[in-house]
């Protein structure tokens, strides 16, 4: 005879296979996404190991001389690591990249320049002009900027324009606050380095962090993750990557 | 190399998932699926006060249809609300390409690109983001062929007629930025109208960009400035960044720097988009072309918000 306990029992077993069908499906499909995750990790490793081993051949022939100015920006915890500093921009002398500009926010790179310069063989300091000069295979012209060549440059250089307007007199505020007057200024208070074709992101966070605002109007942005876990391949990959690009410039 | 690039298909979507969110987050949103273009059974009570069920269609068919935003929506699974941003700002890139690649001409890509901006305000009401700024044109787009700048123009203006209504019964305050004396009068007036049959509005500020140059607001911020010091009202050893900030076109806002940036189309960069405004903006940038962009991308452009480490300089900007 079927008790009203039985009963019960089995409409409450009833009532819960919906619940457990679904933890079932969550579980299957977690476990799917989680070996998918696995999957592209080991791809992306095979990946990096290829492109540095140089048997993706399409990275041999990069046309490195599209990539006419390239901006590094590094956290600046990260930055107090020299030698991963280091490491980056002998990767970038073999690739064949003439012109870096290295930021970092609190200017921990600029101050480790005679360093990074004495242990760098072929590097120089730049110099106003410089993104112009032609140098050897083997040189790269290093800028080193941080928070002070941001707003801070700005700032300045508002000043600067507007001690030219008092010696201009009244009404000349049309004729000297213009874009160029500005990018002039920025040059005379020592913050008038080139815009970057290519501005490459080591860090946890995917923003340039304080990056001089004015140089970056058409600037490719890619964020590389932690300087820790940087890899040649992807930083190839990355280069590689804006050769193909084709900028209308919003026209 | 973390990828930034994301896109519309499932595919695609669990390539992008796997940069920017664990298992359990693409576990939630495979189970509790929330695109726009699903139908959505909706529960509404009658005037009787009787529960009746109603379809809906989730996305608006008509550039004048009414906004549903009748309840509040919870937020998407995995999003958590103290961690939205407060200001998001767009780059509404991809219209004509999308466009081309259906064999339509660009006009077409322009118009379907506003069925995405509206789901977009939706949201973002219903979500609690306060501003919204999004990139409409920008100074370079004036060397666009005549007849796309002319098209645009009256886009513009055709979009704001139909929806300003909308948009006032919503609460959402609408500003403009850019140099607004290029665009045609009947524009001009426009835009003017809506911002003051709107400025009291609190639910959202939506910053529309129209012929903005950031390079430009800089500039004549330094110039506001100048004048000032020229009056008399500031003296020169006072200039420093927050003066500046305190002249961009932006400094109405109760937000000026954005969260959040996003910009769809694959391209990698601002474009002179805010250049001041976004020294520690988070950028996300998506693969999936602007008429694309829809609450599923937005939801995903999100949880990478989220979950990204936010990491300032010592110096707020």
């Amino acid at each position: 005879m079927v008790t009203t306990d039985s009963i019960r029992r089995s409409s409450a077993r009833i009532a819960q296979m919906p619940s457990f069908a679904l933890s079932v499906l969550w579980f299957l499909i977690h476990l799917v996404i989680s070996i998918f995750f696995i999957v592209l990790g080991i791809a992306d490793a095979v990946e990096n190991y290829l492109i540095s081993s140089g048997f993706l051949k399409r990275y041999d022939a990069i046309n490195v001389g599209k990539l006419r100015y390239l901006a590094i920006v590094v956290d600046s915890e990260d930055a107090m690591q020299i030698n991963k500093a280091l490491k980056l921009l002998q990767w970038l002398t073999d690739i064949g990249v003439k012109h870096v500009c290295l930021y970092d926010s609190e200017g921990v790179l600029k101050k480790s320049k005679e360093i990074i310069l004495e242990r760098l063989s072929c590097a120089k300091l730049y110099e106003e002009g410089d993104e112009k000069s032609v140098l050897d295979s083997k040189t790269m012209i290093i800028e080193f900027t941080s928070q002070s060549d941001g707003k801070e440059a700005l700032v300045r250089a508002a000043n600067l324009l507007l001690k030219r307007l008092r010696s201009l007199g009244e009404n000349q505020e049309e004729k000297i606050f213009t874009e160029a007057q500005m990018t002039e200024a920025l040059k005379a208070v020592g913050s008038g380095g080139p815009e970057p074709d290519l501005l490459l992101v080591y860090g946890p966070a995917r923003c340039h962090l304080g990056f001089p605002a004015w140089r970056l109007r058409y600037t490719e942005i890619v964020h590389m993750g932690p300087l820790d876990s940087m890899k040649y391949g992807s930083l190839l990959k990355s280069i590689y990557n804006f050769t193909l690009v084709r900028q209308n410039y919003g026209k | 190399m973390l990828p930034l690039r994301s896109s519309v298909s499932l595919e695609k979507k669990l390539l992008s998932f796997s940069r920017n969110s664990c298992p359990s987050t693409i576990t939630q949103s495979l189970l509790f699926p929330s695109h726009g273009r699903l139908v959505q059974l909706k529960t509404a009570v009658s005037a009787t006060g009787v529960a009746h069920r109603e379809d809906d269609k989730g996305v608006n068919t008509g550039m004048a249809s009414t906004w549903d935003l009748s309840e509040p929506e919870p937020l998407p699974p995995g999003l958590l609300r103290e961690l939205m941003p407060r200001h998001v700002a767009v780059v509404m890139d991809g219209n004509a390409r999308w466009a081309r690649r259906r064999g339509l001409p660009a006009s077409s890509g322009h118009e379907a690109g506003v069925q995405s901006l509206r789901e977009l305000i939706e949201l973002c009401v219903k979500w609690g983001i306060r501003v919204l700024t999004v990139f409409a044109f920008s100074s370079e787009n004036w060397f666009r062929p005549k007849g796309e700048v002319d098209f645009l123009m009256g886009l513009f203006e055709r979009v704001m007629e139909s929806e300003l209504q909308n948009i006032h019964r919503q609460g959402v305050q609408i500003s403009t930025i850019g140099d607004s004396s290029k665009l045609p009068k009947s524009l001009q007036k426009l835009l003017s109208r809506a911002e003051q049959y709107t400025k009291d509005n609190s639910q959202l500020h939506m910053i529309v960009a129209i012929s903005y140059s950031g390079r430009s607001d800089i500039t004549q911020a330094c110039k506001r400035i100048a004048r000032k010091v020229k009056d008399g009202v500031i003296c020169l050893e006072d200039i420093d960044e927050k003066l500046i900030e305190g002249e961009l076109e932006t400094s109405f806002s109760d937000f000026p720097s954005p969260d959040l940036l996003i910009r769809t189309s694959g391209e990698l960069r601002l474009s002179n988009f805010l250049l001041w405004q976004l020294a520690y903006t988070e950028l996300f940038f998506a693969q999936t072309l602007w008429p694309d962009f829809r609450k599923t991308e937005f939801v995903e452009a999100l949880h990478s918000f989220q979950q990204r480490q936010r990491r300032y300089g010592s110096r707020n900007s």
